[in-house]
């Protein structure tokens, strides 16, 4: 049935696929002329050769033999052949037909234009700070749903990491380790084409057992539209986008039809995803406590038949009533009727007795169970784009379908992106450029989260008894009962997963709209003027349905939320730009900034519903309750800008920026920074060509960065609450405001060298830097005692440190053969330096709670951001001071027990860790031969922790391997291989209570007894704490490009394929689970805490582009 | 050269902020100024919540661990808390401060408006919730508490003691303040009327000169309320108490009956309670108890059998115990899936203090002399009383047998006191638990195989969160009270039981 649905929507795809093939006409009929670039130091044909009709914007590259087509409208114009590490030529046509070209290496030169702050197109070696790029095309191939995702293990500085949520979740990316103590306030600006877009998550707080990842607005990019993504990671090189850029900017350029002659491209994308990994479980042992089982009704009532732990009898096929075995009446043990009485009155013995007795079956262990429950996610991507360009315009339309169907079932995103981006020159000065793009985004269900029966993985990691076949599960109604009772295994806790997904739906819907309009003007030669006004619209809405029965919703619930954002930002920029004389140059700008920011949130919801089935508020049989809050912001800002040349080696470039924000107190609410740096290029200042070394730059940079808040942080006010027995009531917000508040600093100070050898073979790019954060805005956590939970102060002092290392290498570089190496490698250090004294009072600050889910997150003084703490075992210690000092020395670190044989824990928190790696690294690999290329990525990861709670509560249940530690044989205390002695010592205390010496520890405790003392019933998070260390293939691609003479006479052009592959294995210590994971809470993303997430995936897939 | 330009930029950059910007951050304070919610509010607007809340949090940890320490309910799954093995239990601390902002806030708009009446109320609530967090922890935050706003965010633990002369002092000021003739609104225990409130704070006042009569002679401040009615006006009927009813609908309702099925069943009647109302034949059984889930299955009543289990097994044996589940009785419908229903809405209540706790603790003092009155007539009237709660009346048979009869040595009375006390404390499980504390009654026997040297726990550990967010304060609490585990006592604590 479901391969049916399957094969039908790919039949609709397809049809889909083919009538865009016949959208594409021959929009042009003109000269055509055709020819081979070579090298012309050693004839070797270079692909990727930018040609250019000389005044007008079409043109083309050379394909992978260095092979051209280009059209022209007449024969007597010229064409312009450019390349990088090549001497610009321009070859007049003269009426042929054929050009053959050989560009003469240009060693010296290297000419490499990068974007930068506002858009700006700069060459790469007169920049003061280090930037990096990634082309379009490599996020399109092996693609990520969420575009920031493909930054992972690619970018020096960049710590991405994506929420394992099913489908096109969040990523939460960090440059340059984390300056803000707010958790959420650590993510980069994203900026396209020019203009700001969210990055933010919003809403789903509130309301308990209800989080949902709904992805963050960065992921609504399609890779199909992006030119390039450039990383300005430090302040020098964001300074300019002032408060937002402070954590780093994400730029994306996107397409347009400059340079194009009129073309129509396709990219088709299909990728499989399926769980990288799941936990190890045991097959010995299935549902029941102390070896016994035998199922009643799921609630107790049979043999241990309420317990969903896998603590019963062996699975050796002995025949057991089971939930799913028949019963004499033709029914499933299951079908007990209605057992949960908040539904409404039951007449259990009625119930059972209209079921029939079960009939046992045998008790067989499904090892793959779980994994059998996940089907294989499907991604598909169909893009075409259309382009074309002459003199005075370009226009590019795109249209990408993204269809993806997840691995947990009946879970779907359904992306629609339309972009368009046009440029018009409407006399020799003015010109102006359009892009828009439109997403919808729909989504019938995604995946709920986090601890709790929401989430499958609750279930699947925890509790699932390895004795349960998965396919019983399908049908999850009970008969007779469809939309009242869900079938299930246990009705005292849980949900039937399929029920779970299929009824409890947490739908979405976005309708978003970003772009700009733009218009500049060129005065002269030297002076510009650009002005631009740009919007991100998007209004969301969200749906969650509980259906009854739900075992925290056995009435239902229906919620709805609506959230509608929008940012305009409006600016200008007058640019002046001039070579004073044959040694200085100088440009210099000023721009000013209008920001407006609306956010308006509504959520309602009916807690019970009348009827079941029926999601609507009419069907509500409670008062509905609701909140809903709107804000407004607004930033207006100037700034100025200039750099200074001399002789093409030295660069200095100056920027100031001032801010006013509505968001601070008015003595407050401007607010100043600048930045400088300097470039100097040594290969040209020494004239050292003539070394091995190619060239050679050392660069440096200061800037300071200034930061608002979010708005309403100044005064205190009361909250609405739900109403009490129907009395309207109010409640003072717990989080003291602040009116005196002052805006953040931050600033950072980079030094950076640039050096290549054997004309550019090898590169070599390092960057050291330090950025010091204080007098952050934060919400202080209080203690409650003060009435008042947080409070919004300036305070810390963070600092960064840090080194990026990026190594290009062509190891082999034949005239059919290339390899090349990118490294990045990346060390960061954040280190919390001061935190908050009141300087009335001398009240300190000495730690504070950035988060706090099964453990805490804590910055302290003269300790690490992301340190996490929580309790942990007591252990005998080396001082004397210590209460457990073992002056033998002999059993110093051993785990204290108590008489019981249970493990002690710490009286305080202690550090257990850190969620932030010691350093980073990504190995990109490229060979080519001819038209083939093969590309991996491997992402390493040194250093940090996660916290498991698959491992803490997976061992109460019993599924995971571990716990068939202690039960050999059985259950049976007696018999060997049963029951565990926790390893370390007890005390030996004399009569007056104080600690004499210490004892290894003899008390044999039962597996169950051990697997759930070993977390104190999880109060000790030490043990479940890893290292979370790994080594990733992140990507694999190989592509084929056919040939010219191949596609020569066909209606295809630069037809290539791929066989592309995302984190296809991995390598770490941490069992269970994939540590690069994070937990998700009321819209916070926490690293470093696995709370049962859903498996990350491993997609694999092809790709395949083409032109017409 | 290049330094003059620099200057003329920079110059007209300055003029350009002026010219431009100057106007532009004129509407910023109208921008920034929340309109979703008010700045001020009433004192009725206030209190409701606060009083919903408390009590949903005073329910839930009721449930989840008052009536299991002091052997009402014991656990026959998830067995930790049941064996001492407690960790931070944190709702009774949020809550009370968390509310006691709100509570602060009405006294504050009550002083300044002149709202004598609200003042009150509000110091009923404040003491009674302050009593809460320092009978489960100890010291705690108190003189120095909830002036976050003032610039104290590390308010200093006080002693109990000093918690105490606080909380009897303001239980004084409210007497004399509240007033019958003008009734409040907003108030969802009493519907507003102040005598009923009143009566409260004296009624309160009782119950905590009790509770510290073991360290100081109370005898004074005892007889001045008892001898002075018309001055102090107590309790004098069921129809007094101070009770939160909940309502039969969401989301007022009950706070259990939202709760999964398994996570009500989890709790099992305890065998000290069902052994105790089985040998007396005490009707209450069948209020607080149904019958085991193997007996009520079946269409006859004649054969249902009322089995608690022992508190504090280890999961295997509880899971196991008398033949499993099925053979063990679960707390009463009333406090479950009956708790909407008209008798439920009766049973299943949030509870400050009744007329027999009352009417108990008057015996006590009788019977210790700290009053003058006849300690047998308030013991009697509490039992009728605790019975006509559940709409029951005792049999003159009940009274009289030898567990029951108000006969015995000075001991024995007090033991007959302290036991009928506790089960007319069922689902009153934290003020059980304390007065268990005090006074040492009923004799229970430590959890099966409990996890805490065989103790039963004598207070709350602090909030883990306090050792980050006040963490000296605390230290100076631990260093005066004695290590922050489960078995350091309070200061009113002083019986070895």
């Amino acid at each position: 049935m479901k391969r049916t649905c399957l094969g039908a929507s790919l039949a609709k795809r397809i049809v889909a696929f083919g009538a865009m093939l016949f959208l594409s006409l021959n929009l042009y009929a003109q000269i055509s002329v055709s020819g081979k670039v070579t090298s012309g130091s050693d004839g070797t044909p270079l692909p990727g050769v930018n040609i250019l009709v000389k005044g007008t914007t079409s043109g083309t590259i050379t394909d992978a033999e260095g092979n051209y087509t280009v059209d022209v409208p007449t024969g007597d114009g010229v064409l312009i052949f450019s390349f990088v590490g090549y001497v610009t030529q321009e070859v007049p046509i003269a009426g042929k037909t054929t050009l053959d070209v050989a560009l003469p290496a240009d060693a010296t030169e290297l000419s490499e234009v990068v974007v930068t702050a506002l858009g700006i197109e700069r060459e790469k070696r007169d920049l003061g700070y280090a930037v990096q790029e990634i082309n379009g095309d490599d996020i399109t191939q092996a693609r990520e749903t969420n575009i920031g995702n493909a930054l992972a293990g690619k970018v020096a500085g960049v710590t991405v990491v994506g929420n394992p949520s099913g489908i096109g979740g969040s990523s939460r990316i960090t440059i340059r380790g984390e300056r803000s103590l707010n958790i959420n306030k650590n993510q980069p600006l994203f900026i396209v084409d020019g203009v700001p877009i969210t990055n933010e998550t919003f809403g789903s707080s509130g309301r308990s057992n209800q989080d949902v990842d709904y992805g963050n607005g960065a992921g609504f990019v399609n890779p199909d539209d992006v030119e390039s993504m450039t990383v300005l990671k430090g302040a020098s090189a964001t300074a300019l986008y002032g408060s937002r850029g402070q954590n780093g900017v994400i730029i994306i350029k996107t397409k347009s039809g400059k340079g194009s002659q009129g073309n129509v491209s396709f990219n088709t994308s299909v990728t499989f995803e399926d769980p990288l990994r799941l936990p190890d479980y045991q097959n010995v042992y299935g549902q029941g406590l102390n070896g016994e089982f035998e199922f009643l009704d799921g609630n107790g009532g049979g043999v241990r038949d309420g317990v969903d732990e896998s603590w019963g009898p062996k699975m050796d096929g002995q025949l057991i009533k089971q939930f799913d075995s028949p019963t004499t009446n033709g029914y499933r043990g299951g079908d007990v009727g209605n057992l949960n009485t908040i539904i409404g009155p039951v007449d259990y013995a009625a119930q059972l007795a209209q079921r029939g007795e079960i009939i046992a079956t045998p008790f067989l262990a499904y090892p793959d169970n779980i994994r059998d429950f996940f089907e294989t996610g499907m991604t598909f991507s169909q893009n075409v784009a259309v382009t074309g360009g002459n003199e005075s315009g370009d226009v590019r339309a795109s249209y990408t379908l993204l269809d993806q169907t997840g691995m947990v079932p009946n879970t779907d995103l359904k992306r629609h992106n339309f972009a368009l981006s046009a440029g018009y020159k409407l006399t020799p000065k003015l010109s102006f450029r359009a892009t828009a793009n439109y997403v919808k985004n729909l989504s019938k269900n995604r995946p709920s989260l986090s601890y709790g029966t929401e989430n499958i993985m609750y279930l699947f990691n925890c509790w699932f008894p390895r004795s349960l076949n998965i396919n019983s599960f399908r049908n999850y109604w009970q008969a007779g009962r469809e939309d009242l009772n869900q079938f299930n295994f246990n009705y005292n806790y849980h949900d039937n997963p399929y029920f779970n997904v299929y009824e409890n739906t947490n739908g979405q819907e976005i309708d978003r709209l970003f772009g700009n309009m733009s218009a500049t003007y060129q005065f002269n030669d030297f002076l510009m003027l650009m002005a631009r006004v740009g919007t991100d619209y998007s209004d969301e809405f969200r749906d969650r349905r509980r259906a009854y029965s739900t075992q925290r919703y056995p009435l239902g619930s229906y919620r709805e939320e609506q959230i509608f954002l929008q940012e305009t930002n409006a600016d200008f920029l007058l640019s002046f730009n001039k070579d004073l004389n044959s040694d200085f140059s100088i440009s210099a700008s000023v721009g000013g900034n209008a920001m407006r920011r609306r956010y308006n949130l509504s959520d309602i919801s009916a807690p019970q519903l009348t009827v079941p089935g029926i999601y609507s508020f009419n069907n509500s049989r409670v008062a509905l309750q609701y909140f809903s809050f709107n804000s407004e912001k607004r930033i207006n800002s100037l700034y100025a800008f200039t750099q200074f040349g001399f002789k093409n080696y030295l660069f200095l470039e100056l920027t100031a920026r001032n801010d006013w924000s509505s968001t601070l107190p008015g003595n407050n609410w401007s607010y100043f920074y600048p930045s400088a740096s300097v470039s100097l290029v040594l290969s040209d200042l020494f004239d050292i060509e003539s070394t091995p070394m190619s060239f050679a730059k050392v660069r440096a940079g200061f800037a300071a960065v200034g930061n608002d808040t979010d708005p309403y942080q100044l005064l205190s006010t009361y909250t609405a609450q739900n109403p009490a027995q129907g009395l309207p009531s109010y409640s003072e917000s717990s989080v003291i405001q602040n009116a005196n508040l002052k805006p953040e600093q931050s600033r950072s100070l980079e030094v950076g060298l640039d050096v290549r050898f054997l004309e550019n073979r090898i590169g070599l790019d390092l960057t050291y830097y330090r950025t010091r954060s204080e007098n952050q805005i934060l919400n202080v956590p209080l203690t409650i005692t003060s009435g008042y939970s947080a409070r919004v102060i300036n305070a810390g002092l963070i600092e960064n440190k840090g080194i990026e290392v990026m190594l290009n290498l062509i190891p082999v570089q034949t005239q059919a053969f290339e390899w090349s190496m990118n490294i990045n490698f990346s060390r960061n250090r954040s280190t919390v330096l001061e935190l908050y004294k009141d300087a009335e009072s001398g009240q300190e600050i000495r730690n504070y709670v950035m988060a706090s889910r099964e453990l805490t997150v804590e910055a302290r003084v003269g300790e690490r951001m992301g340190d996490m703490y929580g309790i942990g075992y007591q252990r005998v210690s080396s001082d004397p001071n210590s209460q457990y000092y073992d002056p033998s020395g002999q059993y110093v670190g051993e785990i204290i027990y108590n008489a019981q044989g249970k493990p002690l824990p710490t009286a305080t928190t202690v550090k257990l860790g850190n969620y932030n790696p010691d350093w980073l690294a990504g190995i990109y690999n490229t060979f080519t031969f001819k038209g083939l290329s093969l590309g991996f990525l491997f992402d390493v990861r040194q250093g940090g922790e996660v916290y498991s709670q698959t491992q803490t509560v997976g061992r109460e249940g019993g599924i995971i391997a571990e716990t068939l530690e202690g039960r050999a044989n059985g259950y049976d205390l007696s018999l060997p291989g049963n029951g565990v002695i926790g390893p370390g010592v007890v005390a030996i205390t004399d009569g007056g209570g104080n600690i004499t010496g210490f004892t290894p520890n003899t008390t044999k405790l039962s597996a169950r007894e051990w697997h759930s003392s070993i977390t104190l019933g999880r109060r000790l998070k030490e043990p479940m704490v890893y290292d979370a260390s790994f080594v990733k293939l992140r990507e694999v691609k190989f592509g084929y490009t056919l040939p010219g003479s191949v596609t020569r006479g066909l209606p295809f052009r630069n037809i290539s394929i791929a066989l592309v592959g995302r984190n296809l294995m991995l390598w770490a210590d941490v069992p269970h689970i994939d540590p690069e994971t994070a937990s998700s809470a009321g819209g916070t993303i926490i690293p470093g805490v696995e709370s049962v997430a859903i498996p990350s995936a491993r997609s694999y897939g092809f790709n395949v582009s083409f032109n017409l | 050269m290049i330094s003059m330009k620099l200057n003329i930029s920079k110059k007209y950059f300055w003029s350009l902020c002026t010219i431009l910007f100057a106007a532009c951050t004129g509407d910023f304070e109208e921008i920034n100024t929340n309109r979703n919610s008010p700045t001020s509010t009433q004192p009725n607007l206030i209190l409701p919540g606060v009083q919903r809340d408390m009590m949903n949090a005073l329910v839930d940890e009721t449930w989840s661990i008052g009536n299991t320490v002091i052997q009402h309910t014991a656990k026959n799954q998830f067995v930790n808390e049941d064996r001492y093995l407690w960790g931070e239990r944190n709702t009774i601390w949020n809550a009370v401060y968390d509310n006691m902002r709100d509570v602060n806030n009405i006294l504050l708009q009550a002083e300044e408006d002149n709202l004598p009446n609200y003042k009150g109320v509000a110091l009923i609530l404040k003491s009674w919730m302050f009593s809460l967090v320092t009978d489960a922890y100890g010291d705690v935050p108190y003189s120095e508490a909830l002036n976050g706003k003032e610039g104290v965010f590390f308010p200093k633990y006080d002693t109990q003691e000093s918690i105490y002369d606080g909380i009897l002092s303001d239980l004084e000021e409210a007497n004399g303040l509240l007033n019958g003739a003008f009734n409040i609104s907003g108030d969802l225990i009493y519907q507003g009327e102040v005598e009923n409130w009143r009566k409260l704070a004296n009624s309160l006042r009782i119950r905590y000169l009790m509770r510290i009569s073991d360290r100081r002679d109370v005898s004074a401040a005892l007889s001045t309320i008892v001898n002075n009615p018309d001055q102090y006006p107590i309790f004098t009927s069921n129809d007094d108490h101070a009770v939160y009813t909940f309502l039969a609908e969401s989301p007022d309702q009950f706070p259990l009956f939202t709760y999964r099925i398994g996570s009500f069943n989890e709790f099992r009647a305890s065998k000290t309670l069902t052994d105790r109302l089985k040998t007396t034949n005490d009707p209450r059984l069948f209020i607080f108890v149904r019958p085991t889930p193997a007996t009520e299955a079946t269409p006859s009543t004649t054969d249902d059998k009322y089995e608690g289990i022992p508190n504090g097994m280890a999961d295997v044996e509880a899971l196991t115990y008398n033949g499993g589940p099925e053979f063990q009785s679960r707390v009463g419908p009333l406090y479950f899936e009956q708790a909407n229903t008209p008798l439920g809405l009766q049973v299943a209540k949030g509870v400050i203090m009744t007329y027999a706790e009352l009417q108990f603790l008057l015996a006590e003092a009788a019977q210790k002399s700290l009053i003058s009155g006849d300690a047998e007539t308030y013991y009697l009237n509490a039992i009728n009383a605790s019975f006509d709660f559940y709409g029951l009346v005792p049999e003159a048979s009940y009274l009289t047998q030898a567990e029951v009869a108000y006969t015995g040595s000075q001991d024995e009375l007090l033991e007959k006191i302290g036991t009928q006390k506790w089960i007319s404390l069922f689902f009153q499980g934290m003020e059980a638990w304390f007065e268990w504390r005090r006074t040492g009654y009923p004799v229970l026997t430590p959890a099966v195989d409990n996890q805490n040297n065989d103790m039963i726990p004598a207070r709350f550990i602090y909030p883990i969160i306090e050792q980050s967010l006040n963490a000296d304060n605390r230290a100076a609490a631990v260093a005066r009270q004695g290590e922050d585990d489960l078995n350091s006592r309070v200061w009113w604590d002083v019986n070895p039981n």
